[in-house]
Order: structure tokens, then sequence, then C-alpha cells
């Protein structure tokens, strides 16, 4: 009954042997196919990085660094106004993003709820974060125009030369004349904002471009024109036509946002919610509970615990992951680009909160898309101070990472 | 074998004044989930003594101290039925507290009883600032009367010497004995009438758990203390009263020195003869 | 010694105060969730409102939508001209992220192998970075990299074979870009197979390779679908590279070598166009942006579903 089955006694010795040469060559064989694809990870990044410093050194230069966009004279274009763009409208991003993500992330983490209907609301927002982190970006940037850019249209169709929607602060409209004086122009306080133009008839109030009231009389053709230059100055003719212009402070605020950069921190700010609450959580699950206990067996409550104990001892982790975030979203062009738009002439940087702008990337997008050989350099020496800034970005992570590393032990 | 002795002789022995009965606890049931973890459970503990709650792992020991100061809230699932209560006292002017009262302030509750774990487990912070954490938390204190806090804590928990030239270095950079007695100190800090301590020698060295022992022999004078142990011959070196569980169960109760001499249960007796557990 | 003064005073703050502000920071922590779950209800009504006024209009249909097989929403201006078929752009889409997974899935779930089975620790040290690195390329600049190398490279080999713009370029570009992602997501799910399990098949007498590819993978086959799923999403979401190096003429067609406008290819051509907000025409991105959320969205649910599976079996 218990003898030993044939299959193990009645063995071919030289079938072992094979067998066994043949299984030790295949597992070398796989083994060195492994080294041959990991090793091309890193050819890629060689090619890569190769490629793009080669075609792009030869236009690294001051003007790339300080100049801004131009059509005129290609060679001499930069990337001054995408610099700052990046920086206002991943600031905004930062400033919107990271509380909000941290803030859920201890919400998730460090309220766990003992109430199954709670447990299992809870579960479903965990669930729902996941999944918005894999919904593409460029969803998010119709988000963002729909949302922030357009406002569902609840303020009004946005038409182009109007500022449409509901201005709420930080803006003074002034009627513009010019005076009898040629290139000389006075500005004239506005009540109506929704009037496009005004005719001047009689003597008014107004102030000129340095800001001092002056009061503007009226010169009627036919009789003879005031002479002295000063006169002349504050003479505007009868019938002269004034057109709208707006002057506005850093806060002017209106709504809808528009294209503003605005609207584009918000949108990258929905993009990196999800990646930021998961890194956060993750550093806060690796808070030993034994931490927790102590500190609510001292009389602790749960935020208490949260703020004295938990966050600090989760925050290089976080920093790490929130740094990590901002890098993808310094990179990031599809939403940029969906709510702001592709255009790249702007030769300044944000100058208020309803600002237009552009980034870094949607300039690289812009010029690597465009015939000229000149553009196509410029493109990858954009590339190259993109990923300076980005490397800068993940070096500071890995100190952190490290230097906290080693604090902690 | 010696189950027929009465147990009213042991209550001679014992000190003069009778003891004053600090937490009350009668037909306590508690749950995890579906799992009954206490069934019916009475005992009193007495006020300024020690006492050790003995018996092997799972019997129920460990979730009755955290029912004591609350610290099962944050499980899901854990909920106890059943009076425990700790008793009125006028010199800490609070009346009766009802510790299973769905409605009671925890945070004050905890402030009254502190607990000390298994692992030492001090924040990432400076010796001073774990010392500190919980004064700051719960009262108004000027930077004098702090650092005389701080001092006076380290000192009861028998720890100063050793730490007063690094206050402000890392409280991990400590052995685990400092640890421990650094996390006792936290927990007298501030103000605790009674210490819970959950094992607290099982990860430390023979050297450290003696130092403990002492610690905590010298500590009932002023709180009194519920230790949970592994241990029986530390729950007979430093405790007044034991308590042998057994599956969710009390199975004896009684003076130590009677426990663990004359038992009165055969499970009692078989238990601290080492024949499980 | 005496009792410290802190003690004896026993002035111990009112804990009344502390709840409320404890409510209040709970209240505005719960907020900060439920504003995850309103960018979900935000993304879902703005979809369905949007493409509602494309679905709406009359030289639209749902069947035409679903069937036609020519998508002509930027090229002619005239409404009655217009052909709204997703076909070609699906079929872009399509042989993009297919090319992508052939780079990806192998090269990925091999070097997952190599790191997870095989690799000693100096090499995972500069291994790892160098995925984290790629990982961390901007999108924009790979798609730069697929017309600057990949693109003429294919056209050399090929003998001007390739379009300038085609979908191969593209792919492999999109291939590397989730090269990392299968690859960390793999490796995870396989550190997470118990030693137990890989020492019980060498105990046997397995080689390092059936070691690896009959108990390792199988046992963490669930995690690596996921990874799988995942990377299908994201290469079907993949913007900035096709926008690039993948043409802008939806063509119906499985010849790699063309031109292939993908979904993603169409959204940003229709908002570079800068075309008037409110016409068909407009709105037709909405109605393309429903697809390709339609079809992430199951994808990435479906990894996130196995992979909380796979976690749970071997918590």
């Amino acid at each position: 009954m218990s003898s030993i089955p044939d299959a193990i006694v009645n063995q071919d010795a030289k079938f072992l042997t094979d067998n066994a040469k043949r299984r030790k060559r295949l597992s070398l064989w796989f083994y060195f196919l492994c080294v041959a694809i990991a090793l091309i990870s890193v050819v890629i990044l060689i090619v890569l990085m190769v490629s793009i410093w080669s075609q792009g050194q030869s236009r690294l230069s001051t003007d790339l660094l300080t100049r801004a966009h131009s059509e005129l004279e290609i060679e001499r274009s930069g990337m001054w106004p995408a610099i700052l763009g990046s920086l206002f409208v991943c600031g905004t991003c930062a400033v919107v993003a990271l509380p909000l993500g941290v803030g859920t992330a201890v919400f998730l983490e460090e309220f766990q709820p003992t109430n199954k209907l709670l447990r299992w609301i809870h579960g479903f927002v965990q669930l729902n974060i996941s999944n918005l982190a894999g919904v593409p970006s460029i969803v998010y940037g119709l988000l963002g125009l729909t949302v922030f850019v357009y406002m569902f249209n609840v303020f009004g169709q946005i038409r182009v030369n109007e500022s449409a929607g509901m201005e709420i602060m930080g803006y003074k409209h002034f009627y513009q004349v010019l005076t009898l004086e040629p290139g000389h122009v006075v500005f004239v306080p506005q009540s109506d904002p929704t009037k496009r133009q005004t005719t001047f008839d009689e003597p008014f109030q107004a102030v000129d471009p340095d800001g001092n009231p002056i009061k503007i009389s009226i010169w009627t053709p036919g009789t003879p024109k005031p002479s002295d230059p000063a006169i002349r100055r504050q003479t505007v003719r009868a019938g002269a036509i004034g057109g709208t212009i707006t002057e506005r402070n850093w806060y002017y605020f209106r709504l809808p946002f528009d294209k503003s950069f605005l609207s584009g921190g918000l949108t990258l700010a929905l993009v990196i919610l999800p990646i930021i609450i998961i890194s956060s959580q993750e550093s806060l699950r690796g808070v030993p509970s034994s931490l927790r206990e102590a500190s609510m067996g001292l009389g602790a409550t749960t935020w208490q615990t949260v703020r004295d104990v938990c966050l600090p001892a989760a925050l290089p982790g976080i920093m790490t992951g929130s740094i990590l975030a901002m890098g993808r979203a310094i990179g990031e062009a599809a939403p940029i680009l969906v709510v702001m738009g592709a255009a790249v002439a702007k030769s300044s940087g944000p100058k208020h909160l309803m600002d237009d702008a552009v980034t870094m990337p949607v300039l690289i997008f812009n010029w690597a898309g465009r015939q000229q050989d000149e553009f196509k350099e410029l493109s990858a020496a954009a590339i190259i101070v993109l990923l300076v800034i980005l490397l800068l970005l993940n070096s500071t992570a890995i100190y952190i990472r490290h230097h906290v590393q080693k604090a902690q032990s | 074998m010696s189950s027929v002795t009465p147990a009213i002789e042991s209550e001679e022995n014992s000190d003069a004044l009778p003891d004053q009965t600090l937490i009350h606890i009668e037909k306590l049931n508690a749950w995890y989930g579906d799992f009954q973890a206490i069934h019916d459970l009475s005992l009193e503990i007495p006020k300024h003594k020690v006492t050790a709650f003995i018996g092997p792992s799972g019997c129920g020991k460990s979730t009755l101290l955290k029912w004591i100061n609350r610290m099962n809230d944050v499980v899901p699932g854990a909920r106890a039925k059943g009076r425990l209560a700790i008793s009125g006292d006028a010199s800490n002017d609070h009346a009766e507290i009802n510790v299973l009262d769905p409605g009671l302030d925890v945070v004050g509750l905890r402030r009254k009883v502190g607990i000390v774990f298994q692992k030492p487990n001090p924040f990432p912070k400076s010796i001073y600032d774990n010392v500190a954490f919980g004064p700051r938390l719960h009262m108004k204190t000027s930077k004098s009367e702090l650092d005389e806090l701080v001092e006076w804590s380290l000192q009861k928990a028998a720890v100063w010497d050793e730490v007063k030239d690094r206050l402000h270095g890392p409280a991990l950079g400590l052995s685990g004995g400092q640890q421990q007695r650094l996390c006792i100190a936290r927990a007298i800090a501030v103000g605790p009438e009674v210490l819970l301590m959950d094992e607290p020698c099982s990860a430390l060295d023979p050297s450290s758990t003696l130092a403990i022992e002492d610690l905590i022999f010298e500590l009932r004078t002023q709180y009194t203390i519920v230790i949970v142990t592994h241990n029986m011959q530390q729950a007979s070196r430093c405790s007044d009263k034991t308590a042998f569980f057994f599956e969710g169960k009390l199975i004896e109760a009684g003076p130590t020195e009677q426990l663990f001499t004359r038992p009165q249960q055969k499970q009692t007796d078989d238990y601290v003869r080492g024949k499980f557990g | 010694m005496p009792l410290p003064k802190a003690l004896q005073n026993r002035e111990f703050r009112s804990t009344r105060s502390g709840a409320f502000s404890e409510r209040l920071i709970v209240i505005s922590l719960a907020l900060c969730a439920t504003a995850t779950v309103l960018i979900t209800v935000g993304i879902i009504y703005m979809l369905i409102t949007q493409s509602a006024g494309f679905f709406r209009s009359e030289a639209v249909t749902m069947s035409g939508f679903l069937t036609d097989t020519e998508w002509t929403a930027l090229q002619s201006k005239d409404l009655a001209q217009a052909k709204f078929g997703i076909l070609p752009l699906l079929s872009g889409t399509f042989r993009v992220t297919l090319i992508a997974m052939i780079i990806a899935l192998p090269l990925g779930l091999i070097t997952a192998i190599y790191l997870s089975e095989f690799a000693s620790a100096r090499i995972r040290s500069w291994l790892k970075p160098t995925l984290e690195i790629i990982a961390g390329v901007p999108t924009v600049v790979l798609g730069y990299f697929a017309i600057l190398v990949i693109s003429p490279s294919l056209q050399l080999i090929s003998d001007g074979a390739f379009s300038t713009f085609n979908a191969t370029g593209a792919g492999i570009a999109v291939g590397i870009l989730c090269l990392p992602m299968v690859c960390s997501l793999s490796e995870d799910a396989m550190r997470a197979v118990p030693r137990s399990l890989r020492e019980g098949a060498y105990g046997l007498g397995c080689t390092p390779f059936e070691t690896s590819v009959k108990v390792v993978v199988p046992a963490a086959l669930s995690g690596i679908i996921s990874a799988f799923l995942l990377a299908f999403s994201r290469a079907i979401g993949e913007t900035m590279v096709v926008a690039l190096a993948a043409g802008t003429l939806p063509t119906m067609t499985l010849d790699p070598t063309q031109q292939a406008q993908t979904m993603t290819g169409f959204i940003v051509e229709m908002i570079k166009s800068e075309s008037e907000y409110g016409t068909v025409q407009y709105y037709s991105l909405y109605a393309v942006a429903v697809t390709l959320f339609a079809i992430t969205f199951l994808m990435t649910l479906g990894g996130q579903i196995i992979r909380r599976r796979f976690k749970e079996s071997y918590q």
C-alpha cells in the first residue's frame, strides 16, 4: 500500500541531469534578459537627455532667461514671462491644494469613524480619491474651463475685448480723451461702467496721466485755439469722444475668472489634489499608533493629537510628497492649455489676479510645434531650464527625506 | 491545596485601616464587534494600592484596563455595558465619575486616569517637551511653574538625575528603561489619581524592570495603580491586590499574598503554579 | 518633595470651549474631504450638461456619433457638412495606446521582476531613481522627444514609410511614460508576496526563473493586472505627447505609420483653434471628453478594485 510510487523509483538518470541543465540555462538566460531590459530604461533616459542637450545648448543664453517670446526677433526670444507665469500659477496651486489635500488626508486617516454607515461613506470617499488620481488631466482642464473660466456662463457670455461678468473690486473705469496738445491724454472717472463711450461738450473734472486732478475746458471749433501748451493741455475739442479704459489694481477681482492665472492655478490644484492626499495619507499611516495612544492617554483630543504628534511626525513625508506633486504641477501642460489657451505672446508676468499668463510647458509646446528651427532649438533650451528647475525641486525632496530620517533615528 | 483556608484571615494581616475602594466595577460586559471580551465582571480596586491583573493572553485583562480610561473608544466596534465608576473625591473636588457614560468628558477622565503602555512610546521631541506635553494641554502655566512641574515629575519617576543635563535633547536617545520612566513622568505631570500600566516592563531588560518595579512601589503612596502583567513574580513583588482573569471572566481576586499562597480556585492554583498560560 | 505649584492650583482648562473648537476643526476637515467628492460630482455634472449642448443639436444623432467613420468637427466650419463619428478618434487612441502598451507592459513587468527578485541593493539604488526621473519628466518633454528623435529614427529605419507625425512615434513615447508606473506598481505587488512562498519554491528545487515566473508572478497577478489597467488608462488620457507627435488628422485605420488624432489630441486642437463658444463644433469636445472620461474611469475603477482585493488577500 505505502510502497514508493514508480515515478520516484524508476528515474532516468540522464534525463534528470539534462533536465536540470536545461532549466538552469533557461534561468540564466532569463536573468540576462532582465538585466538587458532593465538597462533599456537607463539608455532611454540617457538618449533623452543627450538629444535635448545637443539640440538646446546653443540657445542657452541670458536672452532666453530675461526676454519674452517674439515673432519678429525669433533669435532673441526668451521665457522670462513663462517663468513668472509658472511661478504664479504653481503658487496659486500650492496655496489651494496643500491645505485642502493635507486636511483631507488628516480627516481620512485620523478621524476614522466607528459607525457602520460613516465607515461606508469613508470607504467611498477613499475610492473616489483613488479614482480622481486616474482621471486624465485634460478632463480637469475642461472642468476648470467650465467652472472657473466661464462659471457655467451664469455671469453672461464672455466676449473678446470686453470685461464681462461681475467686477467686484480693485478696478477703476476711465474715459480716455485726447487734449489739444498732441499725444497728451486725460482720464475722466467713469460712473456707469456699462456705457462704452461718451461725448464731452461741457467743461469737466479729470486726472492727468500722473494722477493729478485737473479742470478741463472746452474749445469749440471756429473760436481761436489757445496757444499756450499748458492751457492746450487742459482743453479738449467740443464733441470729443472718450473711450473706456480700465485701471486694475493687483487685487482686481471679478467673476467669472476668465482665462486668468487664477483659473489655471485652481485647475492645477484639482489635478494634484489626489496626489497630495494619497502621499499625505501614506505618511500619516507611517506614524506609529503607539504615539497616538500616548497622546490620547494623556487626555489630548484627537485634533490635539494630530496637531502636536501626528503632523510633526509625518511632516517630512508630507513635504516630500507635496514637493513631488508640485513638480508634477510645474510640468503639467494639458489642463493649463485648455484653461488659459495656447497663446504665448504675453511679454510680462501677471499684473493682477485676473491677468492671463504663459507657463513654461505651454511655451515649450507652442515652440515645439512650430516650423522654424530656431523655435525648435529654443524649445529644447526651455526644456533644459524646466528640467533643471524640476531637478532642484526633487533634490530638495530627497534632501528632506534623508536629512529628517537621520535626525529622527 | 489550601482552598479550605478562610479568606477572613488574610484581611487581618493587611494594614490596619480598611481599604477604601476607588474604582467600582459591577457586572461589566465588553465586546469587540461580536466577540465578547469580558463577561459579567465585578471587581473593586482599592485606593492608593497597587492592583495587579494577571492571566493568560487574551483573558480580557488589558481590555478591562483600557476601559478604565476609555482608551477603547477609538477601537471600531468596541463597546461595554455595566457599571464602572470612580469614587468622588473631595480633595480633588469631583463627584463620582461614571466612566461608561457616553456623555462623559473623556478628556477630563484621561487627565485623572493616566496610562503607561507596554512599549515605551516617548514622542519624537525633547525630554522636556515630552513631560510638558500634558500640562500644556490641560493647564495655563508660567514658564517657571512648568519648569518646576517637569523637574518634579522627572524626580518622582526617578529619572531626573539621569536626564537633568540633557532636558532638551531627544527623548528617543534614552535607553528603554529610561524611556519608560520618562513615560511615567509624562503621565504623572498632569496630576492623575489613577495610573494604569499595561505590562510596563515586558519590553525592558531585567535591571530596568527592577527600577520600574521600585518606582511603582514608591508611587502607590500617592496614586492608585493598576498594573497588567504577564509576569507572576512581578505581580507578587509589587502589588497589594491581585485579580486573576481567564477567558474574559474574573476567576479570583484578593490580597496578593493570599492569591499566590492559598488560591481559592483550582484554575488560579494551576496558573500561579505555571501549569498553563 | 512638595507638590509643584501648577498641580496645587488645580486650575485645569475647561473642556467645554475645547470641545467646541474641536468640533469646528473636525467640520472644516470634513469639508475638505467633501470637496474631493464635489470634484467628481462637478466633472460628471459638467460633462452631462455641456455635452447635452452637442447631442441636442439637429446635426447630431447618437447612432451617428457611435458608428460614423468620419470626424470633421475642426475641418468643417459649416455645421451641415460636419461629420461627428467618434470612431476615427477612438481608433487613433487605440493605436497609440496599443503601441504604448506593447512597449510599457513587458518592459515594465520584466524590470519589476528584476528589481524585486534579482537586483542587488546597489543596483536598486540607481535603477529606482532612474525610473523615478523618467516618471517625473513632464509629458510635453516626451512629446518633444518623440518629434525630435523617435519619429525621425522611425523614418530613417523604414526608409520614409512613416509620415512625419505618426501613431508609432507617439505610442513609443507614451510607452516610455507608462513604463515607470507599470514597473513600480508591479514591483509593489511582487514585494507583497510573502517570502515563505519563494522559500517554498526554492526548497522544491526551482530555479530563480521558475520561482519568479511560476510562483511570484501568479501570486502577484491581480496586483500586476491592476497595474496594467492603471497604465492603460493613463495612456488613453495622455495628452501632450499625442498633441505634438501623433498628428491632427482623425484617421480610421489600423496602419501605425499614419497620423492618428486621438480623443485628447482633438480636445487640444479644438481649444487651440479658439472656435466660438456655444457652437455645436465647440460642444463636440465635451462629447469626446465624456467618452474619454467613461473609458478611463471604468479602467481606473477596475484597477483600484482589483488592487484592493489583492492588498486584502495578503494582509
